[in-house]
């Protein structure tokens, strides 16, 4: 018999009673997001644990500026990896843009589907004009979030339909304890994260 | 007890580093999730649903395999089913061979160590790079995890440092941890971009979509992942939740209770390979789900034990793990929850000693996210191995023996005068040695009774 008759054999394959998956989704045991969520939002993302900073702006062709600024004040040149993403056009003529993503790319630039207010996460998914590497590799990761796109709860994420490749949610920058339980940021993705939240001021 | 168990636990307790290595990381775990959990208001009636979703699922876990296995392959994955661990590794090395692979980058999973696929990969002869920088530092050292969420707790800053100047090309000249750390990004980096295959675990499958979760907080699972033309996932079957709304509810006690985290840093959700249109993204998924044991655990009384998500909470708070670390379980899953799975996984004969190395005083179940009855399931074990003859004789004669005097009252308050005045003829207080009870004072004194048995007292009207 093959594994899979084997162990389906076993475990056996009828279905549970009708609405009782979904009655353990009713009523979802989770923290309270009260009060503003773009407010809780920026509150959670700048929490020691996540360890990110954020600016706002205005629209998405305030992004230059606002990233050249940002850039400078890590004494780094005006220089990118911007990938084809829609979210993202404006003028970036003052920057070098990476043609590729390389293995050390000082920073990159993305923008979030969702921000999560409770935990303070970014939402994004794999999409033509989406690359999912490079938000990995750069050492600086800075992400363009719509005030719009803020929503409460982490089950907000969820896709209806076909799902794409992969679905990621970043909270905070990469982080490991492993070598004596000290806390070392960037151990191999971004070691800073900056949020850029576009609109609603 | 059997002299390999004693002989590791001995070592454990004899190592000076290895105390103080076990506190600083199982302690700040301990701290951080205290925190963590006073700030989630709702953490009690959370741990109940988690654990209704596990029962959920684990009662009905063909049904979910299948719904799984429909959706994924929906999305243009290849799933396989292994009934043992060495089937697993077959299918992997199959999958590995089948594509040419010279390497493979490994993102940190408990599964792939219980199969034994370090192992498997070396014997065929497929480069390995461990790209948590945790399994990294074990895998140049050429050991086993000590723990399932810290796997080189038990190493010093030194010992890494020398590891590391021994093996990266680049290494560090500070003698600091973020050097080392940094020391690390550099050296791993080529691996898993250059890798040909990368092969991850499961936090997570996703019943309804067909999505393999993965959690970690370094990053290194998609990095691993993205990059090479295949992802093979190696998955036990328990790890099924029917959509992201029930997996989004273990995550949040998943996080708390492992690092005391609200969220850890990436969470990922992979359905099939890449898209025709996407950049990035392997040109295969290959996910293996995996039996080793937990349909007979299920209908033989375990049940309640695949409900864990593998937070090391157990662990964590548990005070013989924090005096002899995670080596000396001889598993691959230490602490409480490794001393309930280990007899299943290796049989009782091989294990009967994990159980019995617990003080039953149940801090694992209270702080157990999802909350397994762990003291009760290593009762069970107890009196399996009782009833099945395991137990060495002197230990079967001492019991009975004991059993026999307890059944005789007055017989008993004898014995125990005879033996306050036997015990207190070698020390008022404490006692350094005592005859036949050298298994204790070889590592520490023993409280010496008091003059009187509480019954004595009783009697005379004390109350």
């Amino acid at each position: 018999m093959s594994a899979r008759a084997d162990i389906l054999g076993k475990l056996g394959t009828a279905a549970p009673p009708p609405g009782a998956a979904e009655a353990l989704l009713a009523d979802p045991v989770r923290p309270t997001v009260a009060g503003d969520l773009v407010e809780t939002f920026l509150i959670a993302l700048a929490l020691p644990a996540s360890g990110a900073t954020y600016e706002r702006i205005d629209t998405v062709a305030d992004a230059p500026a606002a990233v050249a600024r940002y850039l400078a004040g890590h004494s780094l040149p005006p220089a990118v990896f911007l990938p084809d993403d829609p979210g993202l056009a404006a003028d970036w003529s003052g920057f070098t843009l990476s043609p590729a993503i390389t293995p050390d790319e000082p920073a990159v630039i993305a923008c979030a589907r969702l921000g999560i207010a409770e935990t303070g996460s970014l939402v994004f998914e794999t999409a033509p004009h989406a690359p999912m590497l490079p938000n990995f590799l750069g050492l600086h990761h800075i992400v363009l979030l719509p005030a719009a796109a803020i929503t409460a709860h982490l089950e907000d994420a969820a896709l209806p339909g076909p799902q794409p490749r992969a679905q990621y949610w970043v909270t905070g920058v990469s982080g490991t304890t492993d070598i004596e339980g000290q806390y070392i940021r960037g151990a191999h993705g971004p070691r800073f994260l900056h949020v850029l939240v576009v609109g609603e001021m | 007890m059997s002299a390999a168990f004693a002989k590791r636990v001995d070592a454990a307790l004899a190592d000076p580093i290895l105390k103080i290595a076990v506190e600083r990381t199982a302690g700040t775990a301990e701290a951080k999730r205290a925190i963590a959990v006073d700030g989630f208001a709702h953490f009690e009636a959370a741990r109940t649903r988690a654990a209704a979703i596990k029962d959920h699922v684990v009662a009905h876990l063909g049904y979910y395999l299948e719904q799984f296995e429909a959706a994924a392959t929906a999305a243009g994955a290849h799933v396989h089913y292994a009934r043992t661990a060495d089937e697993a590794c077959e299918i992997v090395i199959g999958i590995c061979k089948a594509a040419g692979a010279r390497t493979v980058a490994r993102s940190k999973s408990m599964m792939g160590e219980e199969i034994g696929l370090p192992h498997a990969l070396a014997e065929a002869g497929i480069g390995r790079v461990e790209t948590d920088l945790a399994e990294h530092i074990i895998q140049l050292a050429d050991e086993r995890p000590s723990h399932i969420v810290w796997p080189a707790m038990h190493k010093t800053s030194e010992q890494v440092s020398a590891l590391f100047k021994q093996h990266h090309a680049q290494p560090h000249t500070e003698e600091t941890i973020p050097a080392m750390a940094e020391s690390a990004r550099r050296h791993l980096r080529s691996g898993m971009l250059g890798a040909d295959v990368g092969i991850s675990g499961a936090n997570f499958l996703v019943a309804d979509s067909g999505a393999v979760c993965t959690v970690t907080n370094e990053g290194n699972a998609e990095l691993s992942l993205v990059p090479p033309r295949t992802h093979i996932v190696t998955a036990g079957i328990e790890k099924l939740v029917p959509s992201m709304g029930h997996a989004v509810q273990l995550l949040r006690l998943l996080a708390r209770s492992a690092t005391g985290a609200t969220l850890t840093q990436y969470t990922t959700f992979y359905t099939g390979p890449k898209r025709a249109a996407d950049p990035d993204g392997p040109d295969a998924m290959h996910i293996v789900l995996i039996d080793n044991g937990r349909s007979t655990m299920r209908d033989e009384g375990l049940a309640e034990m695949l409900r864990c998500i593998r937070c090391g909470a157990c662990m964590n708070h548990c005070v013989v793990f924090r005096q002899i670390g995670g080596h000396a379980y001889g598993g691959t899953y230490p602490g409480p929850m490794g001393a309930v799975l280990t007899p299943a996984l290796d049989g009782l004969a091989a294990s009967r000693d994990l159980p019995n190395a617990c003080t039953l005083n149940g801090k694992c179940q209270e702080v157990c996210p999802v909350k397994i009855p762990l003291p009760t399931l290593l009762r069970g074990w107890r009196e399996k191995s009782w009833r099945e003859g395991l137990e060495p004789a002197t230990m079967r004669q001492g019991i009975l023996g004991w059993a026999w005097v307890a059944q005789r009252p007055r017989l008993y308050r004898l014995a125990v005068r005879a033996a306050i005045f036997g015990m207190r003829r070698f020390g008022r207080g404490w006692i350094r040695t005592l005859p036949m009870a050298s298994g204790w004072t070889a590592h520490r004194d023993l409280p010496a009774p008091d003059s009187e048995s509480f019954m004595s007292r009783y009697a005379r009207g004390e109350r």
